[in-house]
């Protein structure tokens, strides 16, 4: 009798729920010695901000990067980029929303990593550093979300080789924000559909995300991130970026971590 | 790919949720006939939904290259392309040097300043220097220029053009034979020929102009400058809902972001300055709110340094912040040295 109610009912369900398939258990131990072993810490290139984020960028996290306008997101993402590469952690995937990747800046970041090399090889160097980085210009939310569709079943589909280690999102506040408040709650789903999104592609594929947001003006004057409450809970890391004094330095304040105390700020500084 | 994430509106999305359709693969057997009955809509947009799954469906099977997704360049073939790439020159060589050649492609600046400093005057030498020819060191393109504010004066562009011309005979001074057909070309009616001009009168004009701008850049591909000025003018007046004005706005930036790199222009938007209450201070900052200082790629600050005109750059991905003096002549837009730079020449 129960197996012809459970039949009945396995028929009724959506095609794509295979009652066959088993959830992933893990014990503490287990979760443990892969985080040691498997979740690398990938690094910025920027010394105050790996001190802050307790080496670099973790894989299987997403790290959210804020602050107001030419306050060094970019520049921060650009030299993550150039360094992760360097350090044959694998390839690096930069989706960019406002025209700013600048390969002629990813060129400086390279040649400041070797200074003494001879010619020869810092030009093949050159070339197979940012021929490991590669760039695709997303201008709205639909697109963003195709293309991290397809990241996801390229990824599930390579077995071995050089693989996709960094995801970068510059800026991803800029094709949500445009769809999010007034009058229909559909902006703020998509919204959600690519925060989910992220955070799988970065726990399944043991990869790091990197996103930036702009800021707003909150209450009192004072700045806030971009994006709401509800995007809040998406990043594991935030860091908010200000501007410090003179040209290329800036100051970065921990706002959310899971491991270490908020609050702690580092100034860091970008080479020329 | 769920249905959430189709580019539908949301009353038929509900229905289609409501009625068990939750992916794509449920919906890829149904005839349109049988949909619309089933979400008791119209056929056309029955129609409508189902090609927009075939879309989605289709792009996704494409055969996917070495790299991770179609249409990823590396950043190494980006690089050989930069450096071929020409900018297009302000007209003063110290505001040149400082933005790495000039105004770049494919990138939109924004430039601001208070009211008088020069921002319509940059305009108009930007849309008669991208006509400048290949063989005289410019890109030999056209430019669109949309005027919102009616400051745009046939009679300054002339000057500028004439001024713009003066100086490349002087400079190019050879009589070759390759030099001579374009001299032919060097002709002001020419330059003003190659400006198309805009008037907007409202920000749903606006709005328009640039959803028109894609049918209207690919019929003429020979353009390269897109100006706007001002691009706040209308969205400082006629908006009272602010959230809706910073969405729209956003739109906006991504549609010309989304130009710039389909039709390798180069996109110069001018902005007014409004004051802003910060650290009990007032302070002047350019108008339109804090999302759209992040709507630009780069941006340029016009400001009176003393009796001096100087531009600064206070935000570019490949420059580093620097500022240079520049003057507003008969002639346009030159550098402060430029007068006895041609001295020297001669």
């Amino acid at each position: 009798m129960m197996d012809a109610e459970e039949e009945d009912t396995k028929s009724r369900l959506a095609p794509d729920v295979t009652p066959n398939r088993r959830l992933p258990w893990f014990t503490g131990i287990e979760l443990l010695s892969d985080t040691n072993q498997n979740k690398h810490f990938l690094p910025t290139g920027l010394e105050g901000i790996d001190a802050l984020l307790g080496g670099g960028l973790r894989q299987g996290q997403v790290t959210e990067i804020a602050g107001p306008s030419s306050s060094g997101k970019t520049q921060v993402c650009l030299s993550s980029a150039t360094h992760v590469v360097d350090r044959n952690f694998g390839m690096v995937l930069y989706l960019d929303t406002s025209n700013s990747f600048s390969p002629f800046r990813i060129s400086c970041f390279v040649n400041q990593l070797h200074p003494s090399l001879p010619k020869e090889l810092k030009e093949t160097s050159l070339q197979t550093t940012m021929s490991n980085i590669y760039c695709q210009s997303v201008f709205d939310i639909f697109a963003l979300l195709d293309l991290l569709h397809h990241v996801e079943t390229t990824l599930k589909h390579t077995l071995g080789g050089s693989k996709l280690c960094l995801l970068i999102v510059d800026s991803v506040s800029s094709v949500i924000a445009p769809v999010i408040g007034g009058k229909n709650s559909q902006g703020w789903c998509m919204m959600a559909s690519v925060g989910v999104l992220l955070k799988r592609i970065a726990y399944e594929h043991n990869i790091a995300v990197l996103v930036t947001n702009h800021m707003v003006g909150g209450e009192n004057g004072t700045l806030k991130p971009a994006l709401g409450e509800s995007w809040k809970g998406i990043p594991h890391i935030r860091l908010l970026l200000s501007h410090g004094t003179g040209n290329n330095r800036g100051t970065a304040t921990v706002s959310k971590h899971t491991l270490m105390a908020s609050g702690r700020t580092a100034n860091f500084v970008i080479g020329n | 790919m769920e249905i959430s994430n189709l580019p539908i509106s949301p009353s038929i999305r509900s229905k289609l949720l409501s009625k068990g359709y939750t992916n794509l693969s449920s919906l890829s057997s149904i005839s349109p006939s049988f949909l619309a009955q089933e979400l008791s809509v119209k056929l056309e947009e029955a129609v409508e939904v189902l090609r927009a799954v075939s879309d989605t469906t289709t792009s996704k099977n494409a055969h996917i290259p070495n790299g991770i997704i179609p249409g990823a360049v590396t950043a190494w073939d980006m690089l050989s392309e930069e450096q071929m790439q020409r900018h297009i020159s302000t007209g003063c060589e110290d505001l040149d040097a400082i933005l790495g050649g000039g105004i770049h492609c494919k990138e939109v600046t924004e430039v601001g300043g208070v009211p008088g400093i020069g921002k319509t005057q940059l305009g108009i030498q930007l849309a008669v220097n991208v006509q400048i020819p290949v063989e005289y060191g410019g890109l030999g393109g056209k430019a669109v220029y949309i005027d919102t504010e009616g400051s745009f004066m046939a009679e300054r562009a002339y000057q500028i053009a004439e001024g713009c011309i003066y100086d490349i005979l002087d400079k190019f001074p050879s009589n070759s034979r390759e030099f001579l057909s374009c001299k032919e070309r060097l002709q002001v009616n020419n330059f003003l020929a190659g400006i198309f001009y805009f008037r907007i009168c409202s920000y749903t004009e606006q709005i328009a102009v640039t959803n028109y701008l894609e049918n209207f850049l690919t019929e003429h591909r020979d353009v390269n400058l897109v100006i706007i000025d001002s691009v706040t003018f209308h969205f400082r007046q006629d908006f009272d809902d602010l959230a809706q004005r910073t969405r729209v706005l956003g739109g906006l930036s991504l549609r010309l972001m989304k130009l710039s790199k389909m039709f390798n222009l180069a996109v110069v938007l001018l902005n007014q300055v409004t004051t802003k209450f910060t650290d009990g201070s007032f302070q002047l900052t350019l108008a339109l709110g804090d999302s759209w200082s992040h709507s630009c790629t780069n941006r340029i600050i016009l400001h009176w340094n003393g009796n001096e005109r100087c531009a600064y750059i206070e935000k570019s991905p490949s420059v580093p912040s620097a500022s240079a003096p520049y003057l507003v002549t008969g002639k346009g837009i030159r550098g402060i040295n430029s007068n006895f730079k041609r001295a020297r020449i001669m």
